[in-house]
């Protein structure tokens, strides 16, 4: 479903993405974790087309997205970590919006079905955007996914800063796509949602992916010691370096 | 898609609290405006008419005299005012509104309103072309500054284009919501001045209203699509919603301000006019020593024998026309072709000077479609100057017209002239000069004057377009 094959981005000599191979397929999700400026975003930002490739090549259900990028952009969906919408108009107003964009159009209740499922207040539908609390917005970032009928989900740090109810709350919603045969990929910080959301782990460090792990193989302790490895790993590497 | 886009857009802007503000500051002014402009305008065309009627009176009733004298005594030509002055005076307040009309002299036109008007008269009328020049632009920079730029900054812009949207139909429509915001608050005012427009008599100076009503419309729309566009393109190519704001508007300033006068200025310097003092000697020695250096006295009493030989007569007593007049009337004739020179040479100059300003077009938009506007008005220099024309051709008219009559009706008083043996008229002689009457250029003259300043706007709305489609080409999505 989601694929980088060799995938690199420099920025003039920044090495931002060192070569990534990666698969994640229908039903994964597939955490990334790392330090800023691991190359996470990058990574996300290459299968969204928002970027270049310098090398090799990202596929969205087998399609090349820098050959057809209209394409793989109408079967992806995408939830950054402050998910924007437009604070004049209502979250039921977003939706549309941003499902015809998307290429689809649905009657007004199942509008406010996608964003029942995803459980926003029935009252808040109807209100306007720059009342939301972040959760509240990160739910309709859902919502428009949902309505995109999206085989693919690019999660950028979508739950950071959200509080631990929210934060549940949004990995539920996850879960529920992951039953629905979506292909997840997430970028993150949170070690603990990742073992408990995530099929699989993926390290990063420096543009290179480190390790890979299947959540069911590891526990919490050794997903974070793994991860700690890696990262002083990198700091030993960086202090030779200089 | 578009529709979506657009529609989103509409709504957008018009639930914004900079909507509010600047439509309904928009609209009052526009109404404002138009309605003083309208108030004003018949203010003058009944002045105008009071006047002109007034003047054709005295020359009726100015007492029994020789027609010759009463050429002395003249006529005044009132300039008459299309009804779409109302909504663009052009240069009107600068130009004259009456001509002095004597015999043996072409005057210039005098009444310039500018003259009557305290220095706060220079910030120039608020007329609805004014605004629709510079307030317009000014409405959709600050609708339009935020389109791509804004959404950057916040963030939609990255959420926007993961959906699968071209950045070309994002453009389109964007333009169309924004456009659609800007014509809802302007169309319903052009409607009020239509409606006003309609109450007017078209009679005075109106020949094909309606088709200037609508060549304004499309110079207006096309001059509201350029910058509708340059704003969107600045606003994809800017990184922030603050440096397209400032981009805009120093062009806005540039292109209603600046430019305007520099293409004044530039004209002039390319094409200066001729100064007074030096223009006023050359004419008054053309006139006394002769165009082609033959003495005008020595002109007339070459006609003189050219008449004896012609009726084969020895004296003045014998001419079958009454010699002063005839005299007269040929000196009259033989200054038309100086005062041509003359005035020709002014004329020309403001000529050359409006055309070179046309061709300037191409550094601001606003200066083909403010010629555009005040030609279709009426108030341009075009229409003064055939005003002028028509003047002057009254004037030869009036004089020939009383020199004429006197030279038959006193053709036997040849041999008893003296200063008070003359003939005299009255009102039923003065009677045979027609009142003045204005010819103003035709429409279709009006609109091949302005084919290349209508192809300059097409010109500038092409390259609008352009630049947009290749910022939002190369747009990036993210910030900073």
């Amino acid at each position: 479903m989601l694929e980088a094959i060799n995938l690199k981005k420099a920025y003039g000599n920044m090495e931002a993405l060192k070569g990534l191979d990666l698969t994640v397929n229908s039903g994964d999700v597939y955490c990334l974790l790392g330090a800023n400026g691991a190359g996470k975003t990058t990574t996300i930002n290459l299968f969204l087309n928002f970027i270049e490739p310098t090398g090799g090549t990202a596929k969205v259900c087998g399609i090349d997205v820098t050959e057809q990028p209209l394409e793989t952009k109408k079967l992806l969906a995408y939830i950054p970590e402050q998910v924007m919408l437009y604070g004049n108009l209502t979250a039921m107003e977003n939706l549309r919006y941003f499902a015809q964009l998307g290429g689809h159009d649905y009657a007004p209740d199942e509008y406010r079905g996608f964003l029942n499922r995803v459980g926003l207040q029935p009252d808040a539908i109807d209100q306007r955007i720059k009342t939301y609390s972040k959760g509240m917005r990160q739910k309709v970032g859902v919502a428009i996914a949902l309505a995109k009928r999206a085989k693919v989900l690019l999660l950028d740090e979508p739950t950071s800063g959200l509080d631990p109810k929210a934060s549940n709350e949004f990995s539920q919603l996850l879960l529920q796509l992951k039953a629905d045969g979506a292909a997840i990929l997430m970028a993150t910080h949170d070690l603990f949602r990742a073992k408990e959301t995530g099929t699989r782990i993926g390290i990063m460090n420096e543009g290179r992916l480190v390790q890979e792990l299947s959540t069911d193989e590891v526990s919490h302790a050794d997903v974070e010691r793994i991860y700690l490895e890696h990262m002083h790993a990198g700091d030993q590497y960086s202090q030779k370096v200089a | 898609m578009i529709g979506t886009i657009a529609r989103k857009e509409f709504s957008e802007i018009v639930r914004d609290g900079r909507f509010k503000w600047t439509a309904g500051i928009m609209v009052l002014l526009l109404l404002t405006a138009t309605l003083a402009g309208y108030q004003k305008y018949s203010g003058y065309m009944r002045i105008q008419q009071l006047a002109q009627g007034e003047s054709n009176t005295q020359w009726l009733k100015q007492g029994d005299k020789n027609p010759h004298s009463a050429a002395h005594y003249g006529n005044y030509a009132f300039k008459p005012a299309g009804p779409l002055a109302f909504f663009d005076t052009g240069i009107s307040n600068y130009a004259g509104t009456a001509i002095f009309l004597e015999a043996h002299k072409q005057n210039f036109a005098i009444g310039r309103p500018a003259t009557d008007q305290s220095s706060v008269g220079r910030f120039g009328d608020l007329s609805g072309a004014m605004l629709l020049q510079l307030l317009m632009p000014l409405l959709i920079i600050f609708l339009g500054f935020t389109a791509f730029a804004g959404e950057r900054e916040s963030g939609t812009l990255r959420q926007v284009m993961s959906m699968g949207v071209t950045n070309r139909q994002l453009l389109w429509g964007k333009a169309l919501g924004v456009g659609t915001v800007v014509l809802i608050v302007v169309v319903p005012c052009v409607l009020v001045g239509t409606f006003v427009l309609s109450m007017a008599d078209l009679n005075i100076v109106g020949e094909g209203m309606g088709t200037r009503v609508a060549a304004l419309s499309v110079g207006y729309l096309i001059y509201g699509g350029i910058f509708l566009f340059l704003t969107l393109a600045v606003s994809a190519w800017a990184k922030t919603a603050r440096t397209a704001l400032m981009v805009l508007i120093g062009f806005w300033a540039f292109a209603g301000f600046l430019a305007p006068k520099a293409a004044s200025e530039i004209s002039k310097a390319v094409h200066p006019s001729p100064a007074f003092g030096s223009w006023f000697s050359d004419m008054r020695s053309h006139q006394i020593r002769g165009l082609d250096g033959e003495s005008p006295w020595i002109t007339v009493e070459k006609y003189k024998v050219e008449l004896f030989r012609k009726y084969n007569i020895n004296s003045i007593a014998e001419l079958p026309v009454y010699w002063p007049a005839t005299r007269m009337q040929k000196l009259e004739e033989l200054d038309h072709p100086v005062f041509d020179l003359h005035f020709g040479k002014i004329k020309s100059s403001y000529t050359e000077q409006r055309r070179i300003q046309d061709r300037l077009g191409f550094v601001a938009p606003t200066l083909p479609l403010r010629s555009i506007s005040m030609g279709l008005a009426g108030t341009d220099l075009i229409q003064h100057i055939k005003f002028l024309e028509d003047g002057e051709a009254y004037r030869r008219y009036m004089v020939s017209e009383m020199n004429g009559y006197l030279s038959k009706a006193a053709a036997s008083m040849n041999a008893t002239y003296s200063s008070s043996n003359y003939m005299r008229a009255d009102e039923k002689v003065f009677s045979i000069v027609a009142p003045f009457e204005f010819d103003p250029p035709s429409l279709s003259a009006t609109l091949r004057e302005h084919r290349g300043n209508f192809v300059m706007l097409i010109v500038w709305l092409a390259a609008a377009m352009g630049a947009a489609l290749f910022a939002v080409k190369r747009m990036s999505v993210e910030k900073g």
